[in-house]
């Protein structure tokens, strides 16, 4: 719908300029990252999690403020505070969790802000439904107005998202992983509405790591990586292996000397795990391999892919479905996390603010968690002090910990040296089994560095080290042998990591290629050679 | 930030906050000040606000002029004992996240379990007092188990069901004074005479502070910061109630008992008031004839608030409200200002605690600063 008053103002509807955004936990999820629309465009947000995606849409949203940089809508510099400034704006966003009240119906939840009323009280059921009608019939997004939305399927909860969202003169919709909850059938419904949209002169981002869709559905599209933005390029013009390699490549290589593994016994032994969420999607498909001490196997794969619910059920997070999961032949499946540690299971969790620290407490406190009931630290029915300080000293100096002293709090310190604190903790604790899931993640080089040489010399001192990482870099140069997740599943295995390159990891994480069922039986280490 | 620049931010919080509640309370002052002219306003406004903050130490008289008065402090101790040990009890349960408002209606269980201990089991001197006190406690930690269990159980809201709890016990304990235990030769309901031998007896002799009534209770309580201020730091319990209310997730995550150490907070957290009950009525009175809430518990929540759930500067936050209390009170007498005026200072000084954001801008600039450093110096490594 060109105005005809610039020809600038037509080109580009959103304009990301230098976006950098530093959470309040000193994470950098953005960092310099330009990003932007032309306008009747449907235009692919690309990355793996954690790659910045979601957070540079909620910057466009107003759900978050960047630290720097400048966001232009229509040719106008625009501070989006919050969510009903975007929209005023003409910018709207489907949430991939719906956000729908589901006792109200259809009508109700279009309306719901924004209520038409009678006679300055009483809201206006009537209007509400003739609304409804009216947009569901303008844009061809069926929708029944009368139903609860807890009764609808989720494909027509979807479109009332998106309804909602042009009810309040959205021009430019944000859609987060849409067809994530949709069934192929209703997936192919919403790309018809989606071109009929875009026809209309609406713009459309559209986030997904799905190479089908993308390629199907968008004209151009950006890919971002670890905060940065890897360009921006017209769909036509690009192959999925090219995405691929973009998406899932290295950036920096820190190369880190290790000897050649000598693998010994199995320690942690995983059976056929089974486990389908609550939305009945089966997250982990009769997963199975074996960590032997003094080996770090690797599990790569873009997340989402059942990674992060198989660490959940082996540290009693989560319950599998079915299956089994034994360390040095004791099940450890719904075992109190206490009694998992006894047993000598040790994790560097995903969300270390979340899980591994507690950050309002000093550096001191965080670093004896798990052993704060030890004999060697109590004196009777008091601490003993000076042991509890000896320790936090001790752990402080050997893991490099930048801090003012041991009772500085650890929600001040910086993302890398908060990440010290966990892996100095879990790394102490005298473990046989060490689960890292991101040990890395959104933490600095110097950090990064030094936490890979430490998983590295564990695990040839004779510990069992199960590296779960998105972090492509990462899995390739720790790793002895490797998995690769995808849909749950585990895709490949592959014995020695010696030669394997971006290139084949990205067709196994993307789900291009999958190895056969025997291939992958090998990671079972005690079944090889039949009885 | 340290733990001693995080003492120093919190108590600049607090007197923050104070002077903004004094503040309102002198415009409220000025507005309900009697007088013809401003002149006159004004100056009413500045006797009650001597009235208020000089006169719960000095009295003030138009002969003698300003002397001190040991009574008036005699007084203001005294007042802190009950509400000492329901701070602390506030403060141990509040530390593991669990807003158990219990505190109320168990300084009313331990009074009255404490006097019952006192009227109906004879025991020799010095023994009683104590065993009725350890009655009054073990009572309110034995009841505080239900909120607390159908917390860990069944995740009913504690502070919906504490709260409740609160009418039950008074509402039990008046039907139980009525029917049962009233001496009937008295004019009002109220129990018969405690044994001599359940006495806390006071300090010094009575006559010192003019008949006012410090009893050993004060030194207990202050007995009581201390054992709780070790429980809180310096032991394991502690420790894990703490890092419980800091981060639950990550409790769970270390391998500590959350379900167990929830309980045995508000376990803990009922015996304090519940002996802090026993001492208040084994100290103040002869009989017991409570026939509503005390309010004690009430105040203990402000004060553990104030002291931000550190047991060690829960007696400078309940001499705080004692003075204040007092001084309105005086005010109240001598300058014809309502007494209410204490319940709208108080009003603005949790509002002023409850908004967690205040002053909490500067940290998250802190954050952002060092995190760009951080960035920067990545950069640097990279390209170097």
């Amino acid at each position: 719908m060109p105005d005809g008053n610039s020809a600038a103002r037509d080109e580009y509807v959103v304009q990301m300029k230098k976006i950098t955004k530093v959470y309040s936990n000193g994470v950098a999820a953005n960092q310099e990252v330009d990003f932007n629309l032309h306008r009747g465009e449907i235009h692919a947000l690309m990355g793996e999690n954690g790659a910045g995606k979601s957070t540079l849409m909620k910057m466009l949203f107003g759900l978050e403020q960047p630290t720097s940089g400048e966001i232009v809508v229509n040719g106008e510099v625009l501070h989006l505070t919050s969510p009903s400034v975007a929209i005023s704006h003409g910018i709207g966003m489907v949430h991939q969790h719906f956000m729908l009240v589901p006792s109200l119906s259809v009508a109700e939840n279009m309306v719901l802000g924004m209520v038409p009323q009678k006679s300055g009280l009483f809201i206006d059921k009537a209007k509400a439904i003739e609304i409804t009608k009216e947009y569901s019939e303008r844009f061809n997004l069926h929708v029944e107005p009368e139903a609860k939305v807890m009764d609808i399927p989720v494909g027509m909860k979807q479109k009332v998202e998106i309804l909602k969202a042009l009810v309040r003169g959205a021009k430019i919709l944000i859609m987060d992983e849409p067809t994530a909850v949709l069934t192929s059938q209703e997936t192919a419904e919403l790309f018809v509405e989606l071109k009929n949209l875009k026809k209309q002169g609406y713009t459309i981002v559209f986030i997904s790591h799905k190479l089908n869709e993308i390629m199907e559905i968008t004209d151009r599209l950006t890919i971002m990586r670890r905060g940065r933005s890897m360009g921006v390029y017209n769909t036509k013009d690009v192959t999925k292996e090219e995405i691929s390699r973009l998406m899932v490549g290295r950036d920096v290589v820190l190369s880190v000397q290790k000897d050649k593994a000598n693998p010994g016994e199995t320690v942690l032994r995983v059976r056929d795990l089974e486990y389908v969420n609550e939305w009945n999607k089966k997250m982990l498909d009769k997963i199975s391999f074996d960590v032997r001490r003094g080996e770090i196997l690797g599990i790569a794969g873009v997340e989402g892919n059942g990674q992060k619910e198989l660490v959940d059920m082996l540290f009693n997070f989560n319950t599998p479905n079915s299956g089994t999961a034994t360390v040095n032949n004791v099940s450890i499946l719904g075992l109190p996390q206490q009694k998992i540690r006894e047993l000598g299971v040790s994790l560097v969790p995903e969300d270390r603010m979340i899980y591994g620290i507690a950050a309002g407490a000093s550096i001191e406190e965080n670093v004896i968690s798990d052993r704060s009931a030890d004999k060697r630290f109590n004196k009777g029915p008091l601490f003993n002090m000076k042991a509890i300080h000896d320790e936090a000293d001790r752990l402080i100096r050997e893991y490099t910990v930048l801090c003012k002293s041991r009772r500085q709090h650890v929600g001040m310190l910086s993302g890398g040296n908060i990440q010290k604190v966990v892996v100095a903790r879990e790394f102490s604790s005298n473990p046989v089994l060490i689960l890292a899931d991101q040990p890395t993640r959104g933490i600095d080089v110097g950090a990064t560095e030094f936490i890979r040489k430490k998983l590295v010399e564990l695990s040839r001192s004779g510990i069992a080290v199960l590296l779960v990482s998105a972090d492509l870099n990462e899995v390739m140069e720790l790793s002895d042998s490797l998995i690769v997740m995808h849909n749950g599943r585990i895709a490949a295995y592959f014995e020695d990591t010696a030669g394997l390159t971006d290139e084949m990891m990205g067709e196994y994480m993307l789900g291009l290629k999958e190895q056969s069922k025997e291939e992958v039986r090998r990671v079972c280490h005690d079944e090889k050679t039949p009885a | 930030m340290t733990k001693r620049r995080q003492l120093k931010f919190t108590m600049i919080r607090s007197l923050v906050a104070i002077c903004i509640a004094l503040l309102v309370a002198t415009l409220l002052i000025l507005i309900s000040a009697g007088g013809d002219t401003f002149q006159e306003k004004l100056q009413a406004t500045g006797e009650a606000l001597k009235q208020m903050l000089v006169g719960p130490l000095f009295r003030m008289s138009q002969k003698k002029g300003t002397s001190f008065e040991a009574k008036r402090l005699a007084d203001i101790l005294a007042a802190m004992i009950p509400t000492i040990f329901t701070g602390l009890s506030v403060c141990v349960m509040f530390s593991a996240n669990q807003f158990n408002l219990g505190a109320e209606g168990g300084i009313m269980l331990g009074a009255f379990a404490s006097a019952m201990t006192a009227i109906y089991l004879p025991m020799p001197a010095g023994v009683h007092a104590v065993v009725a006190v350890l009655v009054g406690g073990a009572a309110v930690a034995l009841i505080m188990l239900l909120p607390a269990l159908l917390k860990t159980k069944l995740n009913v809201s504690e502070m919906v069901c504490s709260l409740m709890l609160n009418y039950i016990i008074m509402y039990v304990i008046k039907f139980l004074m009525n029917t049962y235990l009233a001496d009937k030769s008295r004019g009002q309901i109220m129990s018969y005479a405690f044994q001599e031998t359940a006495n806390i007896p006071p300090i010094v002799n009575n006559t010192v502070f003019s008949g006012a009534k410090l009893t050993w209770g004060f030194v207990i309580a202050i007995l009581a910061v201390i054992l709780c201020g070790l429980f809180m730091y310096r032991s394991r319990w502690g420790y894990t109630i703490r890092m419980i209310g800091i981060n639950q997730d990550f409790a769970k995550y270390s391998g500590m008992k959350v379900g167990a150490v929830i309980v045995l907070a508000q376990v803990v957290g009922g015996f304090l008031a519940g002996a802090g009950g026993g001492i208040e009525m084994l100290g103040r009175y002869t009989s017991f004839s409570w026939s509503a809430l005390p309010g004690y518990g009430w105040t203990g929540l402000t004060i553990a608030i104030l002291a931000g759930n550190n047991p060690y500067m829960v007696p400078f936050a309940a001499f705080f409200m004692a003075y204040l209390s007092k001084g309105c009170d005086l005010m109240a007498t001598y300058a014809k200002v309502p007494a209410q005026l204490i319940d709208i200072i108080q009003g603005v000084i949790f509002l002023f605690f409850a908004a967690e954001q205040f002053l909490s801008k500067y940290r998250q600039k802190l954050v952002v600063k060092s995190a760009k450093e951080e960035i920067a110096r990545a950069n640097l490594q990279k390209e170097g």
